[in-house]
């Protein structure tokens, strides 16, 4: 760090801490750039690397998914701790919420044990301020032994003082545990070789018996004796505790943290329940929970129906039709025409359809999911639907991520990392690639349900319900029963929405949206093109015209659809949305076509995901049950809509 | 009847070794860590105490041995339990002691007091004793599960139940430990708590497995210790701490006067 030339040396600064403390906002502050931010654990959930220069420092910065201590208790810790013993960052920033210092320094009497220099940023002293608590961060500083930066990160005060701390910082004061504990901790750490980085601290989660550490240390060493030698050592010196070395340990770390906090923190007054609070309390109240549910879906789907439904009109008026209009007259009839602005061209069903179809729908409910996002409202979904989820097997744990499955199914199937159990993740994987419609996927179908009404979106989405209850319990009943793993979720604090910080989240999540699909949505114009001069789609018609006409009662013109989908579910919807306005659905059709769209081919990013959680076989196994299903399920929604329309 | 407390040891490591299957005399004289003594042992096995089987090297409680041992680790266990978790003191030979002198009585009513807890601090199980199957005399207890709760209320926490290293260290990084204000918010469809400012979705085997003082019992200061984890979770210094109702019962208080 102190290279008298600077640019060759690049600082490897990591930032960890708890689920939902702001690490992504410091990486934000501390880079420039931009990497999601949300009120909820998860939200990062592979690590972010970006470069920068601090103070004329070449800099690589971290972002790491979140976690509670370097003892882990699910894969995604495991992942995060190996990173930081495989790379051996030249700084540590522990993000710190002020409002949860007890539980943070859990970790950070974990971190200290590393030796690495470590800086703590104390995030959102503003809210303790608020309450009348009072933290010296000067006397946490001195009793820690390293630098404590206060900081609101959101709006980026501390940043420069962050920065500033480090380039100055220093290794910490380890905790003392009772001379018995420490005894036997060296004794351990005596049977690791002294090259082996952080001896003191394997020795001690080995002792905690970690459930993946042995594992790892086995690999690294490709297998040397003195692994399964200091694992015998382990269980041999924690064996004379009777048992009791984890609660000796966990006893000392309560002291210290305890002591800590009695000096540190001060209270001036007493806090009164806010507003923010109580509403809080009511999300998860059973019977109120439910009704602000209902309400936030209702409230999402008039603002679709009636404010992004009538700007996709609007700007479909204002700026296509006479674009198409003009370009019409001016190219003249030919396969020109047809390339660029017929059913399938690039222009009409590529560009157009992106902008002015499918990003104003998006613009409006992303707008709307994010405040939802940003108040930390996620989360208390899960209290709510757990017991629903208990009955498919789900022990609790893995709601969490099939509620961030309404944000991004991609996203949400990399948080399955957090279970535990193989059997919950292959269900929660299988459960989120199925019936849950994604935020995009969502905004558009309300949008086409809009078009018939609200009942027409109760129908469907009671079938996607029944759908994925249904496929849920089937796994339960298939799959091998495990263990119960117990269910323990920290809930987020309600914060009030602030509107700069959820525009620019909405303009980060439609730029994405925009970088990602334009093109899939040109080229995918451009190939149904291809295929239907070349006869290829006329001739896929006609096979599967029995499947599409005759069973799922829908227009031929779905293929079309459906093959989009397999591109970009957008794409899909933009053409459903075309063929409502054009009178080609009907009512039962459109709710036909969405359950089936919804259901039909997960994403590729979302099958890329599966891919990476569960190998290749598993991953494309599943994706075909899926799409069974889907057209299973929904070609008997529509004999039962016929039927029950007789 | 010499060497009793000696003997003791013995037994209790015995029925230690016989819940983790290890019943060989090599591992009782690791366990007694060089303190090993073959003439006492010579003793347990005329007492009718403990069998011993020098050539196979195996050594067992006898059935009159089980007993007495049972009665010695309920104790010494619920001694901890009392020790260590209800007072939040940290006296290590306070257990050790307790288990010798106390008569059946004594252990029942504490064993009561505390809510008939079913393990040790340490997570091995508590042996019950008849107080626990007549369990009606919860209303005497000064411990009760978290789940007995009403909405809204809140209570410290005596001791958690934790059937396994992996549920202490994860209940425990969110500061749901001994002494620790807690908050009852929900119950349905799940139980959410307060602690140290968090709020915590539980299970509801994990939420029973909490035990906390009963709030007339309890000497918490509610407004001021909750709210928040910057906040003074724990008694600060000795004196009357949150253990004092508890000691006041037992008629432990007399010193302070």
């Amino acid at each position: 760090m102190k290279s008298a030339q600077p640019q060759k040396v690049s600082t490897k600064i990591f930032i960890v801490g708890l689920p939902n403390t702001g690490k992504s906002q410091v990486y934000n502050n501390l880079t420039g750039g931009y990497n999601l931010v949300g009120n909820y654990p998860f939200t990062t959930v592979e690590p972010i690397r970006g470069r920068c220069r601090i103070r004329n420092h070449d800099c690589e910065v971290v972002d790491t998914p979140g976690l509670h201590s370097l003892l882990a208790h699910s894969e995604d810790e495991a992942e995060v701790r190996r990173l930081i013993f495989r790379e051996k960052p030249d700084v540590i920033v522990q993000c710190i919420d002020a409002n949860r210092l007890k539980q943070s320094l859990v970790l950070t009497a974990d971190l200290i044990d590393l030796g690495l220099p470590l800086v703590i940023s104390l995030n959102a002293v503003d809210e303790t301020t608020r309450q009348g608590i009072y933290i010296d961060s000067k006397e946490l500083s001195r009793m820690l032994g390293v630098t404590v930066v206060e900081s609101v990160a959101t709006q980026g005060i501390g940043s420069r003082e962050l920065a500033e701390a480090i380039f100055r910082a220093g290794t910490g004061k380890p905790l003392k545990c009772q001379p018995r504990v420490t005894g036997a901790i060296e004794e351990v750490t005596g049977g690791i070789p002294d090259t082996t980085p952080f001896r003191r601290l394997i020795a001690r989660l080995l002792m905690l018996k970690d459930p993946y550490l042995f594992n790892d240390l086995q690999k690294d060493s490709d297998g040397s004796a003195w692994v399964s030698g200091v694992q015998d050592l382990s269980a041999q010196v924690t064996g004379r505790f009777n048992g009791g070395f984890a609660w000796d340990v966990n006893r000392s770390r309560s002291g210290w943290i305890d002591e800590m906090t009695g000096k540190v923190v001060r209270r001036h007054q007493v806090a009164l329940k806010g507003l923010s609070q109580t509403f809080a309390d009511a999300t998860r109240h059973p019977l109120f929970g439910v009704f602000i549910l209902m309400g936030i879906l209702l409230g999402m789907y008039y603002l679709v129906v009636n404010v992004a439904n009538n700007l996709a009109g609007w700007m479909d008026a204002a700026l296509w039709v006479p674009v198409h209009a003009r370009l019409d007259t001016w190219i003249g009839p030919g396969i020109v025409n047809e390339f660029l602005i017929g059913d399938y061209g690039i222009l009409s069903l590529g560009i157009a359809n992106a902008f002015l179809t499918v990003l104003p729908i998006l613009s409006v409910f992303f707008l709307a999911f994010n405040v939802l996002e940003d108040i930390g409202y996620i989360p208390n979904l899960c209290v709510l639907t757990r017991r629903i989820f208990e009955k498919v097997g789900l022990s609790g744990s893995a709601v969490m991520p099939l509620v961030l499955g309404f944000g991004c199914k991609t996203m949400a199937t990399l948080t399955t990392k957090s279970l535990r159990s193989q059997r919950e993740r292959y269900i929660a994987i299988y459960l989120i690639a199925f019936a849950i419609p994604c935020a995009a996927q969502m905004g558009l179908n309300m949008s086409i349900l809009g078009h018939i009404g609200v009942q027409a979106f109760a129908i469907a989405f009671g079938v996607l319900a029944g759908t994925e209850i249904a496929a849920g319990m089937i796994l339960n009943q298939i799959l091998a029963k495990e263990a119960c793993v117990d269910y323990i979720q920290e809930l987020p604090r309600m914060r009030m929405p602030d509107a700069a910080a959820i525009l620019k989240k909405t303009y980060f999540r439609l730029k994405s949206f925009l970088d990602e699909s334009v093109m899939v949505f040109v080229y995918a114009a451009a190939g149904l093109f291809v295929a239907d001069k070349i006869g290829l789609l006329g001739g896929l018609k006609v096979v599967v015209q029995p499947v599409i006409v005759g069973f799922l009662g829908l227009p031929l013109e779905m293929v079309d659809a459906l093959i989009l989908c397999m591109a970009r579910h957008e794409a899909a919807a933009a053409l459903i949305i075309d063929l409502v306005g054009s009178g080609k659905l009907n009512n039962i059709q459109c709710i036909v076509a969405v359950t089936l769209t919804t259901m039909f081919v997960p994403c590729m990013a979302n099958i890329a995901a599966m891919i990476k959680e569960l190998g290749l076989k598993s991953a494309l196994l599943m994706t075909l049950y899926i799409n069974m299903s889907a057209f299973l399920i929904a070609g008997t929604l529509n004999w039962v809509l016929i039927w029950g329309r007789l | 009847m010499g060497h009793r407390k000696e003997k003791d040891e013995y037994l209790e490591n015995l029925w230690y070794m016989r819940e983790h299957q290890t019943e060989v005399l090599t591992e009782l004289q690791a366990k007694m860590n060089g303190q090993y003594v073959q003439e006492r042992m010579d003793e347990l096995v005329s007492e009718g105490l403990v069998d011993l089987d020098l050539a196979g090297g195996k050594v067992r409680l006898s059935v009159e041995g089980e007993k007495h041992a049972r009665r010695l680790v309920r104790a010494h266990r619920l001694a901890e339990r009392l020790i260590h978790d209800a007072f939040g003191d940290n006296f290590e030979s306070g257990a050790c002691e307790f288990e010798h002198i106390m008569n059946l009585e004594i252990i029942d009513s504490i064993c009561t007091v505390l809510g008939h807890p079913k393990e040790c601090p340490h997570g091995l199980p508590i042996p019950p004793g008849d107080c626990c199957t007549r369990s009606a005399e919860m209303a005497h207890s000064a411990v009760i599960p978290l789940t007995k709760l009403k909405i809204g209320e809140e209570a410290r926490i005596a001791y958690v139940n934790c059937a396994n290293d992996e549920r202490l260290h994860k209940i425990d990084t969110l500061q749901i430990r001994p002494g620790s204000v807690i908050k009852l918010q929900q119950t349905y469809p799940t139980y959410v708590v307060e602690c140290e400012g968090t709020h915590v979705a539980l299970g509801e085997e994990l939420a029973s497995s909490i035990s906390v003082w009963r709030s007339s019992d309890s000497s918490v200061d509610a407004s001021a210790a909750s709210s928040a984890g910057v906040g003074y979770g724990r008694r600060q210094g000795k004196g009357r701490g949150w253990g004092h109702g508890l000691r006041r019962r037992l008629g432990l208080c007399r010193k302070e006067n």
